[in-house]
C-alpha cells in the first residue's frame, strides 16, 4: 500500500526538477546570443571613447542610438517605417497569393504542372533585379514598381514550398482519405491543407525574408521615403550613423515579422514532432 | 458474403501480380492469407479494399461489385498511418464526421475505453508507442462498424509480445459485431491463432495453392498440440507452395475442374 502511494509522489518531483532548470534556461539561453555581438559594440564604443578610432566611418552604438532617436522624435523614422512596411506588406501579401494559387494548382494537377512549370522555372532562372528597368518602363517610377518587384522576390519561394508540399504528401495518408471516402473538396481540406501546412509555413518565412531583401532593393531605384532611402540619403550626404540607423532598423523589422508569422502559424503546428521544439535541442 | 471470382492484376509494367484468385468468404468468417513476397497478397486485399482495381475478375460483396471504397468494407494497414495533426479521438472519429458531433464523441469513448487507450484520448498520435498507434488504427476502422475489415499484416512491425497481445485483442473486438475479417500474414502462427480458414498462394504469379480450415475452438491455446500440427501443415503448405516442381491448383483446375488433393 505504501509503495502505490510513494509512487506518484515520486513521479512528481521528478517533473518538477526537470521543469526548473527549462524554466531558467529559457531566459539564459537566448541571452547566450546576445553577448557576442554586446561584446563587440562595448568594444567598439570603448575604442572611439579613448580616442584608438575617431569613429567617423565606423559611428559608435550611442551616435547610432541617438541617430534612431533624433528620427523617431522627427516623426521622420515614422514616415520611412510606414512607407517600407507598407510595400513589404502589399507585395508580400501579392506575391504570397499568386505563389499559392499557381503553387497549388501545379501541385495538385499534373497537366497543369507540365504546362506551366517549365516557364514559371525558367522566369525563376532571372536574377529578380533584372526586372527593375521593364518595371519602371512599365509600372512608372512610383509605388507601384516596386510592389512589383517584392511581389516577384516573394512568389518563387512560395510557388515552390508550396508545389513541393503537394508532391510530397505521404500517397500513404491519402489512401486513408480514400478508404473514408472523402469527396475532392474533403480531402483538400482534412488530408492535403492539413499536411501542407508545415512546409506552407516555412515557404512564407523564406518569401517575407526575400520580401524585405527586395524591398531595399526597390527603394534604391529611386524613393523619396522609405528605409532604403535613409541608407541612399545616408550614403550621399556622408551620415554613416544613419546607414547603420537604417541597418539595425532593418533587422529589427525583419526579425519582429517573421516571429509575429511564427506566432500567428503557431496553433496550427502543435501537432509537430519537431527537433529543437522539445528537450531535442539543449 | 464477399465473392472474389477470378480476381486477376497485370501491373502496368506488365507483371503479373494476381492471376485468377477465386474464393467465397463467409459473413463473420475469418480468412488469413499467407504466402512468400510477390505472391500477390497485399495487391489482392488492395483489390477488395476497393484502392486498386483488378484488371480481370471481379470483387463482389453481397452482390454489388467493388471498384472503389465502400462504405462495409474497411481496412487496417502494416503501418498505422495515424493522422499526425489530428488528436487520437480525432483519429478514431475521422470516419464519423457525417454524424452528429453528440453521436460521434459518444462512439469515440467507446472505442477509446474498448481498446484500453481512454487516458490518451487528447494525445499526438506521436506520443503513443507502435503497438497503441495499431490499436487506434484498429479503433478507427471497427467505429464505423464495417461488415467486411481486411488487414495487412498489421502486426508485422511490431514486437512478439505487443503482437500476441493485440491478435488477442482483435479477436475479442470482433467479437463485439463479428465482422468479416480477411487477413494478410506471413507469419504462420498469427494465421493459425486467428483464422477459420488459411488461404496459401503461391508466387510468380500470384496464385491460390492451397486452402487450410482451422477447425479449432476459440480461444486457441498456443502450446497445445493440436494447434502446433495446424500450423506444421500450414508451414509445410508454403514450402510446397514456393516449390515450382509442385503443379498447382489453378493448372489442374483447369483440366479436371476439381480439387486435386
Amino acid at each position: 500500500m505504501a509503495m502505490t502511494v510513494d509512487l506518484p509522489a515520486i513521479e512528481r518531483t521528478d517533473a518538477i526538477t526537470r521543469r526548473a532548470p527549462a524554466g531558467l534556461a529559457r531566459y539564459v539561453r537566448p541571452a547566450l546570443g546576445l553577448l557576442l555581438p554586446l561584446a563587440v559594440a562595448l568594444a567598439w564604443e570603448m575604442a572611439v571613447r579613448f580616442s584608438l578610432s575617431s569613429g567617423r566611418l565606423v559611428p559608435p552604438p550611442t551616435k547610432v542610438f541617438a541617430t534612431i532617436d533624433e528620427l523617431a522624435r522627427s516623426g521622420e523614422l515614422g514616415r520611412h517605417v510606414a512607407a517600407t512596411l507598407t510595400r513589404v506588406a502589399v507585395g508580400f501579401g501579392l506575391g504570397v497569393v499568386a505563389g499559392t494559387l499557381f503553387g497549388a494548382i501545379s501541385g495538385y494537377w499534373a497537366l497543369a504542372r507540365r504546362l506551366i512549370d517549365p516557364t514559371i522555372q525558367a522566369l525563376r532562372a532571372i536574377p529578380s533585379i533584372a526586372w527593375v528597368p521593364l518595371f519602371i518602363l512599365w509600372l512608372g517610377i512610383f509605388e507601384t514598381s516596386k510592389i512589383a518587384l517584392i511581389a516577384v522576390g516573394v512568389f518563387f519561394p512560395v510557388y515552390l514550398g508550396v508545389m513541393g508540399a503537394i508532391l510530397s504528401v505521404d500517397r500513404k495518408i491519402v489512401e486513408v482519405g480514400r478508404i473514408f471516402r472523402l469527396s475532392g473538396p474533403a480531402m483538400i481540406r482534412r488530408i492535403l491543407l492539413p499536411a501542407v501546412l508545415p512546409a506552407y509555413v516555412v515557404a512564407l518565412r523564406v518569401g517575407l525574408g526575400l520580401g524585405w531583401m527586395f524591398v531595399v532593393a526597390a527603394e534604391f531605384m529611386g524613393a523619396s521615403e522609405g528605409l532604403g532611402y535613409l541608407l541612399i540619403d545616408g550614403q550621399q550626404l556622408g551620415k554613416p550613423a544613419q546607414i547603420v540607423a537604417a541597418i539595425v532598423i532593418f533587422a529589427v523589422l525583419g526579425k519582429a515579422t517573421d516571429w509575429l508569422l511564427e506566432i500567428a502559424t503557431a496553433p496550427w503546428l502543435r501537432w509537430q514532432d519537431a527537433f529543437g521544439r522539445h528537450s531535442g535541442a539543449p | 458474403m464477399l465473392v472474389l471470382d477470378r480476381v486477376g492484376k497485370v501491373y502496368p509494367n506488365g507483371v503479373h501480380a494476381l492471376e485468377r484468385f477465386s474464393a467465397e468468404i463467409r459473413r463473420a468468417e475469418i480468412v488469413a492469407i499467407i504466402g512468400g513476397s510477390g505472391c500477390g497478397k497485399s495487391t489482392l486485399l488492395r483489390a477488395i479494399a476497393g484502392l486498386d482495381r483488378a484488371t480481370s475478375g471481379a470483387v463482389m460483396l453481397d452482390g454489388a461489385a467493388i471498384t472503389a471504397p465502400h462504405a462495409k468494407i474497411g481496412i487496417i494497414f502494416q503501418e498505422p498511418r495515424l493522422l499526425p495533426w489530428l488528436s487520437v479521438a480525432d483519429n478514431i472519429g475521422f470516419g464519423l464526421s457525417d454524424l452528429p458531433a453528440e453521436t460521434r464523441r459518444e462512439k469515440v469513448a467507446r472505442a477509446l475505453a474498448r481498446v484500453g487507450l481512454m487516458d490518451k484520448a487528447d494525445a499526438w498520435p506521436r506520443e503513443l508507442s507502435g503497438g497503441q498507434a495499431q490499436r487506434v488504427a484498429i479503433a478507427r476502422a471497427l467505429v464505423p462498424q464495417p461488415e467486411v475489415l481486411l488487414l495487412d499484416e498489421p502486426f508485422s512491425a511490431l514486437d512478439a509480445f505487443t503482437r500476441r497481445d493485440l491478435q488477442d485483442h482483435l479477436l475479442d473486438l470482433w467479437t463485439d459485431t463479428r465482422p468479416t475479417l480477411v487477413l494478410v500474414t506471413h507469419d504462420v502462427d498469427e494465421a493459425v491463432v486467428l483464422a477459420d480458414r488459411v488461404l496459401v498462394m503461391r508466387p510468380r504469379p500470384g496464385r491460390l495453392f492451397e486452402e487450410i480450415k482451422v477447425n479449432l475452438t476459440r480461444p486457441r491455446e498456443r502450446n497445445s498440440p493440436l494447434f502446433g500440427s495446424f500450423k506444421h501443415h500450414v508451414l509445410t503448405a508454403l514450402d510446397r507452395s514456393l516449390d515450382r516442381s509442385v503443379p498447382d491448383r489453378d493448372a489442374k483446375a483447369g483440366v479436371g475442374g476439381s480439387m486435386w488433393w
